[in-house]
């Protein structure tokens, strides 16, 4: 394999770290929105929450691609494939970050939320303040898991078009015919970006272990 | 604090909204005419980006082949740069009747079928669609290629029409999305023989050379620019397009340089295909 | 021209869909029970006094995990045949989804295990029993109730993983899909019907699961 074509694998790599990028960070602005709903008040709104979450949990990514790419276009947005591509993973993201911060809020212990309210303070604050902040460390250690299954999804913007590492993959193991080779610096790429990220995890997660009761 | 909860009428009014809303929108995405594209300031058009020579993305992203030429013509026709889409096999008619993009330059084959999802120009090219298979086993009917245990193909390509028409019961049938992995699982001995166009020949041969060979041909077929169905004034735009860089040579130089042979005739009509939107 | 939406291509392939629903199942199962098999023997392994029987499986565990199972069912198809291992499609499937399901069995069992006391292995070894029926009885099967949901949540995933499988055309849902949208150019329609079977299925697979779990796993618990 030559250095332009080392180059074309790089370049789709640039596209893998972007997807999982915007994927991610907007994914956790919709779900902390999805988070709050499904911890709601209101009945309706948790459970419309809820049925959005089980979709996105009980479909697969692949044909949540395909809905959103296709789907937005009939809706009139006539997007980029890497836009569209980007709104669906992270509406893919917000469900499951979702339905992981909600445990996390509903993990943070009763007494905060009681204090909180005996100090009367408003959901806004009691949120922002009390609540969030203890439930996002909590929820760390899922949140990056999910991080690196994120990442690995991109690899299914590959069967829409889109080239990102895995396409790239293909495209140049059929211009050199050295599947093996290539496949195999696709892995150890996807390798070196994930396994940090699920080395952190798992270091994390260690460290919050609550003892047995 | 106010405790707003809906009622169920209200919120059923919602959702009827919702469901409703998309057809409110969709009619004005998808209508485009050159003017309208040259007012927006780019065309927007789709091609193949791993099927040389016509339509394949070279090792620095640049769009390259015969149509990605033909397209950049098409541009300066118009009067504006030119945006490439590349696009995969099945992806193609779905890319161009949603909306996606304003025209294909994508080896679109005449064929009727297609003809009911979009509307073809005249006819800008040939091709010929074949069966490859390993030189030592020998095919020159459609009867013979029971003689194989597995067939691959890119999926909706032409080939996949054809072979899944013609290939003789008991023979397995690979579908893959796109060309390139077609290609890969021949090279990589998963399947045993191909179907394909007739450039697919040289590729193969980079990889094993000698070792297969073009075998039976199922149709020879024209490639059209497709626009959507209704759309006419884009319609007249193509054909008067390709009128115009037929006469002037243009196509034939672009012809000679990837196809490496001569302009071929092109028919007047093609059965179940028209040229022009009616 | 708006875009009209048309399912009737949809309709008319939906016995098609059905078939491929039950080529996702068959998957889906096939791919759990090499995973429970995979995932058993690697905790054993991982269990070992060896560090020759437990670096390789950490090694293995940490590299499907953080690798896209797209390219390690690329990398088995395509890739394989070039060192003589050449295997079909649906087969290249469930062998991937084994190992990928495996992968993740292997640490989700293993901390099951490592969740029952050590006394219960020395109360069993004092009761005579031999180390091998000790971890059989006394371990494995409280530890793998421990952590059933777990493992229903990770073979869930795995029964949506199987379409996947469609880029090496693999018999399945997502299979039949693409060639029904290859007739009828008709996209949204076909995977918005196609995700709500998916939905069926996953439902399915679950209550599967729960069924087995009760059958197996009922047995009081102080």
């Amino acid at each position: 394999m030559d250095h332009g074509e080392l180059l074309f694998l790089l370049k789709g790599l640039q596209w893998t770290v972007v997807l999982s990028a915007v994927g991610f960070l907007f994914g956790m602005a919709a779900g902390l929105g999805i988070a709050l709903l499904r911890t709601s008040k209101f009945q309706a709104v948790q459970r419309i929450t809820a049925g959005y979450i089980a979709v996105f949990q009980g479909t697969p990514l692949l044909m949540q691609l395909f809905v959103v790419y296709y789907g937005l276009a009939l809706i009139g947005l006539k997007l980029d494939a890497w836009l569209a591509v980007a709104i669906g993973f992270t509406l893919h993201a917000s469900a499951y970050l979702g339905e992981i911060w909600r445990g996390s809020i509903e993990a943070v212990p009763k007494g905060q939320l009681e204090a909180s309210h005996a100090l009367s303070l408003g959901y806004v604050s009691r949120m922002k303040d009390i609540v969030l902040p203890q439930a996002f460390r909590i929820s760390l250690p899922a949140t990056i898991g999910f991080l690196v299954q994120l990442i690995k999804g991109t690899s299914l913007a590959s069967i829409v078009g889109f080239t990102e590492l895995t396409r790239a993959g293909a495209i140049i193991s059929n211009q050199i015919f050295r599947p093996l080779l290539v496949f195999g610096i696709v892995a150890l790429l996807y390798f070196v970006i994930c396994w940090p990220l699920s080395l952190y995890g798992a270091r994390l997660e260690s460290r919050f272990v609550q003892p047995a009761h | 604090m106010k405790d707003i909860r809906w009622n169920r009428r209200q919120a059923l009014i919602a959702g009827a909204v919702a469901l409703a809303a998309p057809n409110l929108v969709i009619e004005k995405a998808l209508a485009v005419t050159p003017d309208e594209i040259k007012k927006r300031g780019k065309v927007i058009i789709g091609i193949q980006g791993d099927n040389p020579p016509w339509g394949f993305v070279d090792s620095s992203g640049k769009q390259m082949g015969l149509d990605a030429d033909i397209g950049t013509l098409y541009g300066k026709y118009l009067g504006v740069p030119v945006e490439f889409t590349p696009l995969e096999v099945a992806n193609r008619i779905p890319a161009l009747t949603s909306g996606r993009v304003d025209i294909l330059f994508a080896t679109m084959a005449m064929f009727p079928d297609r003809a009911k999802a979009v509307q073809f120009s005249k006819p800008y090219v040939a091709n010929v669609i074949l069966l490859i298979a390993p030189k030592s086993i020998e095919i020159k009917t459609f009867a013979d290629m029971a003689k194989l245990k597995s067939i691959g193909v890119a999926r909706a390509a032409a080939q996949d029409t054809q072979i899944t028409k013609n290939a003789p019961a008991g023979v397995n049938i690979l579908r893959f999305d796109g060309d390139a992995a077609s290609i890969q699982a021949l090279i990589s001995g998963q399947v045993e023989a191909l179907g394909g166009n007739m450039f697919y020949i040289d590729k193969l041969n980079a990889a094993k050379p000698g070792y297969w060979e073009n075998k039976v041909e199922f149709q020879r077929i024209y490639n059209g620019a497709c626009t959507r169905l209704g759309e006419k004034e884009m319609n007249a735009s193509a054909n008067a397009f390709l009128d115009e860089i037929k006469a002037n040579g243009e196509l034939a130089k672009i012809h000679e340089k990837w196809i490496k042979l001569p302009l071929p005739s092109f028919p007047e009509t093609i059965d179940g295909v028209s040229f022009v939107a009616s | 021209m708006s875009y009209q939406l048309d399912f009737s291509p949809v309709w008319d392939g939906f016995p098609e869909l059905l078939w491929g629903c039950v080529g996702t199942i068959g998957l889906a199962l096939a791919g759990m029970l090499l995973a429970t098999v995979i995932g058993i023997g690697g905790v054993i392994m991982r269990q070992s006094r060896f560090a020759s029987l437990r670096y390789p499986v950490i090694a293995f565990v940490e590299v499907i995990r953080n690798t896209p199972f797209l390219v390690q069912i690329f990398f088995i198809f395509f890739a394989l045949p070039l060192v003589g291992i050449r295997i079909d499609p649906t087969p290249t499937a469930v062998l991937a989804l084994g190992i990928n399901g495996g992968a993740y069995a292997i640490e989700i069992i293993r901390g099951g295990v490592q969740s029952i006391s050590k006394g219960q292995y020395e109360a069993g070894l004092a009761l005579g029993l031999h180390r091998s029926s000790v971890f059989r009885l006394i371990i494995l099967k409280p530890a793998l109730r421990a952590i059933f949901p777990s493992l229903t949540s990770q073979f869930v995933l795995l029964t949506l993983t199987t379409s996947i499988a469609s880029a090496i055309s693999a018999y399945e849902l997502t299979s039949v899909a693409k060639r029904i949208e290859s007739d009828s150019f008709r996209s949204f329609e076909v995977y918005f019907v196609v995700t709500a079977l998916y939905l069926v299925i996953s439902g399915l697979i679950m209550k599967l699961l729960n069924m087995f779990s009760s059958r197996y796993f009922d047995y009081p618990v102080r």
